[in-house]
């Protein structure tokens, strides 16, 4: 290290005299390049010095500025406060660098993309520091610095300098780089919304402004175009039009869009900002379309690409209306609020207020005139479905700044409808379901500013509104008119839940629609509109019933049949006896489940069901005091693929008691075929000559073998009980 | 060196030390202008600072009415026309197309995916021209009005994490509900009511269950946590006070009540003591707000007429349309439907036609509702599921039976009102109906929108909870400019 160290030291000893001539061989260099430019060809490696440029650039402009500023400091005598050595590098490293900064540039500018006229200005002043400052140094010995001739060269290479560097940011970051950030926010966006925007002014002038206008205005006009107007648009440049739909690329525009970006003609040219490839396709849209100047977004259809390109660009836009007018007092908004009535500020900065009232029988008119002292700030007021009187039209009409009035379902008559052509800002006005007439809403044409009106539900006829859609200013909402509209009634409801009717308790059915009528029968016929009986008062069954309903109105269809089986229990047994088990699985609560008055669900697992497939089902009912019965129901139930069938025979047995019994009535019951439905609950009645009993034995026989169609074929099926009732 | 130190240190006088540090504190101050959290403590902003910021500017839309098709609707058979699928019915789905996309557990094992094209027919509706199945037929006459998203698109694939993630923005349980959200940032418009409603109904197809923690507050303070109201004859039970009290005597006790809970408060601070007397305050409210809002019988015929028979009967769908906007209309900030009965993974066609019989009419109607009041511009109604079904059929296919299994790539929802663009499609699918190739919408921009139209910047509308800021949107989600008119 230190034998060679000195070596080195004594190497470096005239380092500033091996920069100075390097320097000046550069500077040599640059000015015969100069001469010869027209002729010059950079070959590709040396592209990458130029490129350089931006790397060096800042070293000579802030050592040059430091020794700039040291010249106009300095002063007489020269002292050692002055560091005289020092600034002497500092010119000399500003020499250097300035030279390879501008050698590095000059190549750099024989790249496409840079805007000629500062890139013209940006080079010779870049040229002129850099051959200055080889000179001022070479002559540094014999100008001290503080002769006056020295400030003033140090004042122009101030100059010099801030002017190339600014130049030189211009060209690389656009012209209104520095600006930019200001006038965006002294500008606000003053955005067009998606029904007021036109294709060109709204999306392709923006594009071509930002893309294009750099290079092609009035100041430069490339290739002769300037695109600013339509005129100058469609006017084209040197090459000829800009669009030409005859042709497969559309035309010079889209075809120079289209080129390689390493081609020459590409355009934006290579180094500037680019066209996204939605920019692309909404020029070529509408070139396509005619390159209409005056085509509105609207108009287009929604399959068409532009359309979702101006949603994306229009849309979302927070178009707050600004107000002329100053917020509230906010203690004065917070004092007037009350539960009943909410009144609030659009958003938190915005001074406009809404004002929304609740609760119709809390309503008193004063709740409207109590907000004057807020009448410059109120722009919207929702009164729907208060007693608001025609009177009160009157106190409405003086909040000058509604833009929105909302009076559905009040009382209002119209009578004083007139008094709302004072709100001269009122843009929307709902008079929804009150009764107000055609002609009163005619007035309010004269209001400048309405935009729209809804009169759904109001006095003024089908055929008057044909007068009020004339108008092309208001667009009058009609909403849904019922009376051409027939639709099927929903079908009625039977109320009762419970199908096993003991004693006297009534069958009650509902509609909810009022002024249906609810037709019925009860002998499993379907009810028609005629004939079968009205549904006026509770139904008595005295009876196992099939109960079918239809409810019709006028102006509906019938509904669909509602139907109901109900199961008469005139006597319930005072106990319950079996005589065989159920299956451990389906024992219910024994003998009792089948006097208990409900119906199970066609749920086998349910647990109120009783099941039965190794023995019979039998068992007897007992009364304490004889009573005349005439038959005896039994209520089952099919399960098809559950191997749950009906009994092959049922036996109804009775006499005084258990010792007396004589056999009343054997049912054979249809057995169920393939067709049949899988679940469905049976009832299976066994009618007799009504006699005193005490005492009924039932049996009830599972079939031993299910049939050949059935995938269980050859075992043994259930039977399934839940109730036996005594009539 | 050292004496250098030492005249340094005899010659800064107290003029010297007071002009530098006046020097330093003014680059200080000047610098904090810059920074306006800066004296805020830890720069965190103020609770009661952010509420009181809202909204943070002026909304398009005051409510929501949220129709949620629980169990997830088939797209492709409603709204996302694809005749592709019909062309390649019974053709295995494209290995390409499918792209490693997961299944569920129900078809993971199934050796092919079978295209099933829809059996019902589509036509074009209205201005917009859009497609829909002839399931809709009014939805279809008032398409002009919606705004049909066909690109939304969720994270999560089987029901629970996917009602989860729409209602509250993460799959996993216990974050605010979006109905919660907007009663935190909005408060209720009316006093007399809660600010987030519930409404449940089922359909008779495949039903999937809803459960209380999709309209749960979470973190916020439980007055904003959605009120169920019960399907039957009365939507809010108890309502009347009991014989022999009146309002006077019912307003002494709910005072005397009041102080002891302040009493407690002030012994132990728990907010969710002032909030249960809030609760209390409000039932009190209610008991004369609420009775007149779900009397049915004051209704119009024209309205019957409007939602279908149906709206009359309790519990029904449609029943709950007309008690939406009957809410809504009285200023319920949030309210929230859900039908189940969508989830159709074997034998759609025929389950599908009976959940578009309940629920095709009633929203239509709704929005002419709302429209012909003029309340629709204020109002955001919604429809959608949870996320989409597959385009291939699950279990068998047949020629006019097939099933669906869950799809969470590409679905359709659709808005309308509330500022949101009308007669619009936004989005498209692949010809498949399977993969979005335009303008995808992510959960987390489907509510950064919908937060949008309400007047809130969806980055700010925060609450701090153990020790982290939370938000709907979680750390994502985009605002979609296509969707806003």
């Amino acid at each position: 290290m230190n034998s060679k160290s000195k070596p080195s030291h004594q190497y470096f000893a005239d380092w500033k005299g091996i920069i100075y001539n390097l320097a000046f061989f550069l500077n040599g260099l640059l000015v015969f390049l100069l001469v010869f430019e027209e002729r010059l060809s950079i070959p590709f490696w040396m592209q990458s010095i130029g490129r350089m440029h931006p790397l060096v650039l800042h070293f000579p402009l802030v050592v040059l500025l430091l020794y700039s500023i040291w010249t106009l400091l300095v002063g007489k005598p020269e002292s050692t406060r002055w560091n005289s050595d020092l600034a002497d590098t500092l010119l000399l490293i500003g020499t250097f660098t300035a030279v390879i900064a501008a050698f590095s540039g000059f190549v750099l500018s024989k790249e496409e993309g840079y805007e000629a006229d500062t890139l013209f200005w940006h080079k010779w002043l870049g040229i002129v520091i850099s051959v200055a400052s080889i000179v001022w140094y070479s002559t540094g010995k014999y100008l001290p610095p503080w002769k006056i001739l020295s400030k003033i060269i140090a004042v122009s290479f101030i100059l010099l300098l801030l002017i190339g560097g600014h130049l030189g940011g211009n060209l690389t970051h656009g012209e209104d780089f520095l600006t930019a950030p200001l006038e965006l926010s002294s500008e606000p966006e003053n955005k067009i919304s998606f029904e007021e925007a036109k294709v060109y002014a709204d999306l392709v002038q923006p594009v071509l402004k930002q893309k294009c206008y750099a290079c092609h205005n009035a100041e430069k006009s490339k290739g002769d175009l300037q695109m600013q107007t339509k005129e100058l648009l469609t006017k084209g440049g040197k090459n000829g039009a800009l669009w030409d739909t005859t042709r497969a690329d559309l035309g010079l525009l889209l075809a120079r869009v289209h080129l390689p970006l390493d081609d020459k003609k590409h355009m934006p040219p290579r180094g500037k900002a680019q066209l996204t490839d939605e920019e692309i396709v909404l020029l070529a849209e509408w070139v396509k379309g005619g390159s209409s100047f005056e085509q509105m977004v609207s108009a287009i259809s929604p399959q068409n690409p532009v359309y979702n390109y101006a949603q994306n660009i229009l849309g979302g836009s927070r178009t707050e209306e600004s107000y002329d007018f100053s917020a509230a007092d906010p203690g004065k908004v917070k004092e007037l609020n009350t539960t009943y009535r909410l009144i609030k500020p659009y958003s938190a900065e915005s001074p406009a207020l809404f004002v929304n009232f609740y609760n119709r029988a809390a309503f008193k008119s004063s709740d409207i005139s109590d907000l004057a002292p807020l009448k410059d700030q109120i722009v919207a007021m929702d009164l729907s479905k208060m007693p608001v009187k025609d009177e009160d039209l009157k106190t409405i009409a003086q909040f000058p700044e509604l833009r929105k009035l909302l009076l559905t379902f009040t009382d209002i008559q119209g009578r004083s409808l007139s008094e709302l052509k004072k709100l001269t800002k009122l843009r929307e006005l709902s008079l929804s379901g009150t009764a107000i007439k055609l002609a009163q809403v005619k007035e309010l044409e004269s209001i400048p500013s309405l935009k729209k009106v809804f009169i759904w539900s109001t006095d003024i006829q089908q055929e008057e509104l044909a007068q009020l859609k004339k108008s092309r200013k208001i667009d009058f909402e009609t909403g849904f008119r019922s009376d051409t509209v027939v639709l099927a009634l929903n079908p009625p409801i039977i109320e009762n839940e419970e199908q096993i009717i003991s004693g006297n308790t009534p069958i009650k059915m509902k509609h909810q629609i009022p002024g249906t009528v609810i037709r019925y029968t009860i002998d499993g016929t379907e009810p028609d509109s005629i004939n079968a009986p009205v549904y006026d008062k509770p139904i008595l069954i005295s009876k196992n019933t099939d109960l079918k309903a239809k409810a019709f109105k006028k102006g509906w269809y019938g509904s669909k049949q509602v139907d109901k089986t109900f199961l008469k229990s005139t006597y319930r047994a005072d106990s319950v006896r079996l005589i065989t088990e159920p299956d451990a699985k389906y024992k219910a609560k024994g003998g009792k489940s089948l006097a208990d008055g409900v119906k199970s669900s066609a749920e086998p697992g349910s647990g109120s069901w009783l099941g039965y497939r190794e023995t019979d089902f039998q068992s007897y009912l007992l009364f304490k005091k004889p009573v005349k019965a005439s038959s005896v129901t039994l209520s089952m139930l099919r399960n098809v693929g559950g191997f749950i069938f009906p009994p092959v025979r049922i036996e109804v047995w009775g006499g005084s008691d258990e010792k007396s019994l004589k056999l009343l009535k054997t049912i054979t019951p249809q057995m169920p075929d393939k067709t049949t439905s899988n679940v469905d609950d049976l009832v299976f009645e066994a009618d007799f000559a009504p006699q005193e009993i005490s005492c009924i034995k039932v049996i009830a026989r599972p079939l031993a073998k299910l049939p050949a169609w059935h995938p269980g074929k050859g075992q043994k099926a259930w039977v399934f009980v839940d109730e036996v009732l005594v009539n | 060196m050292e004496k250098q130190v030492f005249d340094f240190g005899i010659n800064t006088t107290r003029r010297h030390f007071l002009s530098k540090l006046s020097l330093g504190v003014g680059s200080a101050a000047l610098g904090s202008l810059l920074i306006p959290d800066l004296f805020r403590g830890n720069g965190e902003p103020n609770m009661d600072d952010i509420v009181a910021g809202l909204p943070h500017f002026a909304p398009k839309a005051k409510r929501v009415i949220y129709l949620f098709q629980n169990g997830a609707p088939s797209q492709l058979d409603l709204f996302d026309y694809k005749p592709m699928l019909n062309k390649m019915h019974g053709e295995d789905l494209p290995e390409s197309i499918r792209g490693g996309q997961r299944l569920t557990g129900m078809t993971a094992n199934q050796a092919k995916f079978p295209l099933a094209g829809s059996v019902f027919k589509f036509a074009q509706h209205g201005k917009s021209g859009a497609w829909m199945s002839e399931l809709l037929p009014h939805m279809s006459s008032i398409v002009d009005d919606l705004c049909i998203i066909r690109s939304l698109n969720t994270e999560a694939i089987n029901h629970d994490p996917a009602l989860t993630f729409f209602q509250t923005g993460a799959q996993v349980g216990n974050r605010p509900s979006m109905g919660s959200w907007l009663s935190y940032g909005l408060g209720s418009e009316n006093q007399n009511l809660p600010g987030f409603c519930v409404l449940l109904s089922r359909g008779k197809g495949n039903g999937q269950g809803v459960y209380s923690k999709l309209w749960t507050n979470g973190f916020l303070d439980s007055v904003h946590q959605g009120v169920q109201f019960s399907s039957g004859e009365n939507p809010v039970l108890y309502l009347n006070d009991p014989d022999g009290m009146d309002r006077a005597q019912r307003r002494k006790m709910l005072d005397k009540l009041s102080e002891l809970n302040q009493g407690t408060f002030s012994e132990f601070g728990d907010p969710e003591i002032t909030a249960k007397v809030q609760q209390y305050e409000m039932a009190f409210r209610m008991q004369t707000a609420v009775p007149e809002i779900t009397d049915m019988s004051k209704e119009p015929e024209s309205i019957v007429k409007l939602y279908g028979p149906e709206c009359l009967v309790p519990g029904t769908y449609a029943a709950n349309c007309l008690l939406a906007r009957k809410l809504s209309e009285q200023g319920v900030r949030f309210v929230q439907l859900y039908h189940q009965g969508w989830d159709s993974h074997g034998g759609l066609p025929n389950e599908i036609k009976g959940q578009c019989m309940d629920v095709d009419q009633s929203s239509a109607a709704l929005i002419t509702d709302l429209k012909q009041r003029g309340l629709l511009d204020e109002t955001l109604v919604i429809w959608g599921g949870e996320f989409g079904r597959t385009n291939y059929c699950q279990g068998t296919l047949t020629k006019d039976n097939y099933g669906r299994d869950h799809h969470p790539r590409a679905f359709t929802v659709w808005m309308a009102g509330g500022g949101v663009k009308p007669g619009i499609v936004y989005g498209e699918t692949d010809e498949f109906g399977y993969n979005i190739v335009k303008d995808p919408v992510h959960v987390h921009d489907f509510h950064a929108t919908i937060l949008n139209q309400l007047g809130l910047d969806h980055e700010k509308l925060v609450f701090k909870h153990q020790g982290r800021r939370y938000r709907l949107t979680d750390v994502a989600g985009k605002l979609v400019k296509g969707l806003i008119a």
